[in-house]
C-alpha cells in the first residue's frame, strides 16, 4: 500500500461543543490506483483528505487518534519540515475552486516555477522554462505567452488545468483530488476528467477522488468507499457496488437517481436529514434514515463486516441489503 | 400540446458594455440572451438546460418581469407582458413566480419564516385579507412539508433542503399559474434533491401548475420534463419533447453535452462514445458569426460561418414523421444516440 489511513479520528471543537467530523476511517490506495471517496457534505470526505495532505487547520481541528501511513512511515509523527518535503513531492492535491486556490496577484508561471524554486533549488529562470512544459502538459493553448498571465485571465477549465499542473509539477505518487470539476460545465468537466485520467495513467500515480457524484465515480474509479457520518459505511470494486450494494445508505444514493423507466413516478428519496456532527446518533448513525433499521441498530454501532475479500459493508444487515 | 400559458418570441436581452465615468460611451454588449423563442403549455414542464452563461437565468429573470427585455415579446394567456407597467405588470407578476437557485443567500437571514413566505402578501393584500395571513402562511409550511410550528424560526435555524422549500412556499404564496424555477436542487446534496423533486411534482399536480425549470443536470431535466430545450451562448439550440432530446438528438451540441454527462454505471464505461468538445464557450460579447457554436463544432462548414442556422425542423427530417423531426438550429443536422439505451426493469 502506497497510502494507508487507519481508524482516524478528527474533531472540531466549536463554541457549540465538540463537532466530530471522522470517527475511525481507514482507507488505503496502491500506486496507480484510483480510489473515489463518495459522501454528501459533511460525510467527512474532505476532512480525512486534508488530514493526510496535513493542512487541516488545528486549532479548531484535531486529530484524536488513527495512523497515516504513506510508504510505511506514519506521517502524523513526522515533524512539520519533514512533512512540507513529502508535501508536493510525495503527494500533492488539487481543490474544487480553482479561483480561490491560486494567487490571485502572483504570475501562474510564477507560481507554477516556485514549485521548483523552492523544493529543488532550481534558479527562476529554468523554474519557467519548467512552467510552461507543465502547461503544454495540461494542454493550454499558447502556453509560452500565457505563462505570464494571473489567474483572473483564465477561464474556470483552464484554471483547473493549472491546478493539475501545479499538482504534477513535483511528479508526486499520490494525487488527491477533492470534488476537482464540480464547479464546471459538463463539456469541460469531461476534458478535464480526461486529462487527469491520462495524466495519472502515464506517470503511474495513485489518485484519491473525492466526489458526492455517482456519474463521475462510476467514470474513473477502481474502488469506492461512502462515507456517513465521518465513517465509511461501505468499501468495494466500482463494479460491485453498482450492481449490489452492501448498504442501505450506498442503495439509497444509487435508487435516488433518475432512471428513465421512472419517469412520471416518484423519485426515491432518502429520508429525513445527515446527522448534525455534535450530535450523531448513537447505534448506526445511518439508523433514523434507514428503510431496514431494527432495534439493534439504535445501539449497536456496526463495525465493518466483510462482505468479501475486497469489499466491506457497516450493516448489521448487510446480507439482506446484497440480496434485495 | 397543451393550450399556450406563455409564449416567448424573438426574446433579446443585452447589457451595454460602457467606457468613460461622466460621458458614458458604448463600445459594446453583452448578448446574454440573443433571439429566444419557445412555448409552454398549460400544466407543462419545459425544461431548460445549457452550461454556464448560456443566458437561462436571464430568460428566467426576463419571463418574471424583473428585466426589461431589449427586444421580443412574452405573451402570458395572449397578453403581451413586456410593455406592461403599473398595476397591470403587478397583476401579471402575481402569476408568474420565480424559485430561486441557492436557499442560502435568497432567504433574509434577518426575517423569520413567516415574513418570508408572509412578504408577498404585503405586496399584493387582495391575495389574503391581513387577518389571515398567519393561517395561510402555516398552510404553506404544512404543503412544502414542514412543520407549521417553525413559523418563527429563522433560516440559518433550516438545512439547505428545508431552506429550499421555504423558497418554494414563498413562490406558492400568490397561487400563481407559473413557477420558473431556477437551478433549484444544484445547491442540495444528492440525497436531498429527490425529495425536493418529488415536492416540486406533487405540487405541480396539486395546484396545476405550469414549470420552466432552469438546471444544468440533464439527468433530473428528464426526469421532471414534459419538453426540453437547449441553449447556448443566448439562443435556443435544439427544443423538443424530452424522448425527442435525449434520444434522438440532431444538434451537435446538444450530442456533444449528453455524451459528457457521466453516466453512474461502470458497465458503461467501456462501450460509451464520448465527443470531447475543445475550447470554451466564447464570450457573449463576441458572438462568432453564423453559426454560434461553429467555433467549437467538429462538423463546421464554410456555410456555418455566413448563414445563421434557424431553429426549425431541419430539411431532412421535415417529411418523416420520426422523433427526428423537431426544432433543431443546424445546417447539417443528424440523428445520433449518444445515451445508450436504458434497459426498462
Amino acid at each position: 500500500m502506497l497510502l494507508e489511513v487507519r481508524d482516524l479520528h478528527v474533531e472540531f471543537r466549536t463554541r457549540d461543543g465538540i463537532a466530530k467530523a471522522v470517527n475511525g476511517v481507514s482507507y488505503g490506495v496502491d500506486a496507480g490506483e484510483t480510489l473515489a471517496v463518495l459522501g454528501e457534505s459533511g460525510s467527512g470526505k474532505s476532512v480525512t483528505a486534508q488530514a493526510v495532505m496535513g493542512i487541516l487547520d488545528m486549532p479548531p481541528g484535531r486529530i484524536t487518534g488513527g495512523e497515516i501511513l504513506f510508504r510505511d512511515q506514519d506521517l502524523l509523527t513526522l515533524k512539520e519540515e519533514d512533512r512540507r518535503k513529502v508535501r508536493g513531492a510525495g503527494m500533492a492535491m488539487i481543490f474544487q475552486d480553482a479561483l480561490s486556490s491560486l494567487n490571485p496577484v502572483l504570475s501562474v508561471g510564477d507560481q507554477l516555477g516556485e514549485m521548483f524554486v523552492v523544493h529543488r533549488g532550481m534558479s527562476k529562470k529554468d523554474a519557467r522554462a519548467r512552467a510552461v512544459e507543465l502547461m503544454d502538459r495540461v494542454r493550454i493553448p499558447g502556453a509560452a505567452q500565457r505563462v505570464r498571465d494571473y489567474p483572473h485571465q483564465f477561464s474556470g477549465g483552464m484554471r483547473q488545468r493549472i491546478m493539475i499542473a501545479m499538482a504534477l509539477a513535483l511528479e508526486p505518487a499520490l494525487i488527491i483530488a477533492d470534488e476537482p470539476t464540480t464547479a464546471l460545465d459538463v463539456t469541460v468537466q469531461a476534458q478535464v476528467m480526461d486529462l487527469l485520467a491520462e495524466l495519472q495513467r502515464e506517470y503511474a500515480m495513485a489518485l484519491i477522488l473525492i466526489t458526492h457524484d455517482l456519474g463521475v465515480v462510476a467514470d474513473v474509479a477502481d474502488r469506492i468507499a461512502v462515507m456517513y457520518a465521518g465513517r465509511i459505511v461501505e468499501s468495494a470494486p466500482v463494479h460491485d457496488i453498482y450492481k449490489a450494494p452492501a448498504h442501505p445508505y450506498t442503495r439509497g444514493l444509487l435508487d435516488s437517481i433518475p432512471r428513465l423507466d421512472h419517469k412520471g413516478r416518484e423519485l426515491y428519496a432518502i429520508k429525513g436529514l445527515p446527522p448534525n456532527l455534535m450530535d450523531i446518533p448513537p447505534g448506526c448513525a445511518f439508523h433514523p434514515r434507514c428503510p431496514m433499521a431494527r432495534d439493534v441498530c439504535r445501539t449497536d454501532p456496526p463495525p465493518l463486516y466483510e462482505v468479501s475479500e475486497a469489499r466491506a459493508s457497516a450493516c448489521h444487515f448487510w446480507q439482506e441489503c446484497l440480496h434485495g | 400540446m397543451a393550450e399556450p400559458i406563455l409564449e416567448v418570441s424573438g426574446l433579446v436581452k443585452h447589457y451595454p458594455l460602457t467606457r468613460g465615468i461622466v460621458f458614458k460611451k458604448r463600445i459594446g454588449a453583452v448578448k446574454a440572451v440573443d433571439g429566444v423563442d419557445f412555448t409552454l403549455g398549460r400544466g407543462e414542464t419545459l425544461g431548460i438546460v445549457g452550461e454556464s452563461g448560456c443566458g437561462k437565468s436571464t430568460v428566467a429573470r426576463l419571463l418574471c418581469s424583473l428585466e426589461q427585455p431589449t427586444a421580443g415579446s412574452i405573451r402570458f394567456k395572449g397578453e403581451e407582458i413586456t410593455k406592461l407597467s403599473g398595476r397591470a405588470l403587478k397583476a401579471v407578476r402575481r402569476n408568474i413566480q420565480m424559485v430561486f437557485q441557492d436557499p442560502y443567500t435568497s432567504l433574509n437571514p434577518r426575517m423569520t419564516v413567516g415574513d418570508i413566505i408572509g412578504e408577498p402578501y404585503e405586496i399584493h393584500p387582495e391575495a389574503a385579507p391581513k387577518g389571515d395571513r398567519r393561517r395561510k402562511v402555516q398552510e404553506l409550511l404544512d404543503v412544502v412539508g414542514l412543520n407549521p410550528e417553525y413559523i418563527n424560526r429563522y433560516p440559518h435555524q433550516f438545512s439547505g433542503g428545508q431552506r429550499q422549500r421555504i423558497g418554494i412556499a414563498r413562490g406558492l404564496a400568490l397561487n400563481p399559474e407559473i413557477i420558473v424555477a431556477d437551478e433549484p436542487v444544484s445547491a442540495l446534496d444528492v440525497s436531498i434533491q429527490a425529495q425536493v423533486v418529488n415536492l416540486l411534482a406533487r405540487l405541480q399536480k396539486e395546484f396545476e401548475l405550469s414549470y420552466v425549470f432552469i438546471a444544468h443536470d440533464l439527468s433530473i431535466v428528464r426526469h421532471i420534463s414534459d419538453r426540453v430545450g437547449v441553449m447556448y451562448l443566448g439562443r435556443i439550440v435544439e427544443i423538443g419533447t424530452d424522448a425527442q432530446i435525449y434520444d434522438h438528438p440532431t444538434h451537435p451540441y446538444t450530442q456533444a453535452l449528453l455524451s459528457a454527462v457521466p453516466v453512474p454505471d461502470p458497465e458503461a464505461r467501456a462501450h460509451r462514445e464520448r465527443i470531447i468538445l475543445s475550447g470554451d464557450v466564447p464570450s457573449p460579447t463576441n458572438v462568432p458569426s453564423g453559426c454560434r457554436f461553429r467555433t467549437r463544432c467538429w462538423k463546421a462548414r464554410e456555410r456555418c460561418a455566413v448563414e445563421v442556422p434557424a431553429l426549425a425542423v431541419p430539411e431532412e427530417f421535415r417529411s418523416t414523421a420520426g422523433p427526428a423531426a423537431h426544432d433543431s438550429a443546424c445546417h447539417f443536422a443528424e440523428e445520433k444516440r449518444v445515451v445508450p439505451p436504458e434497459e426498462v426493469a
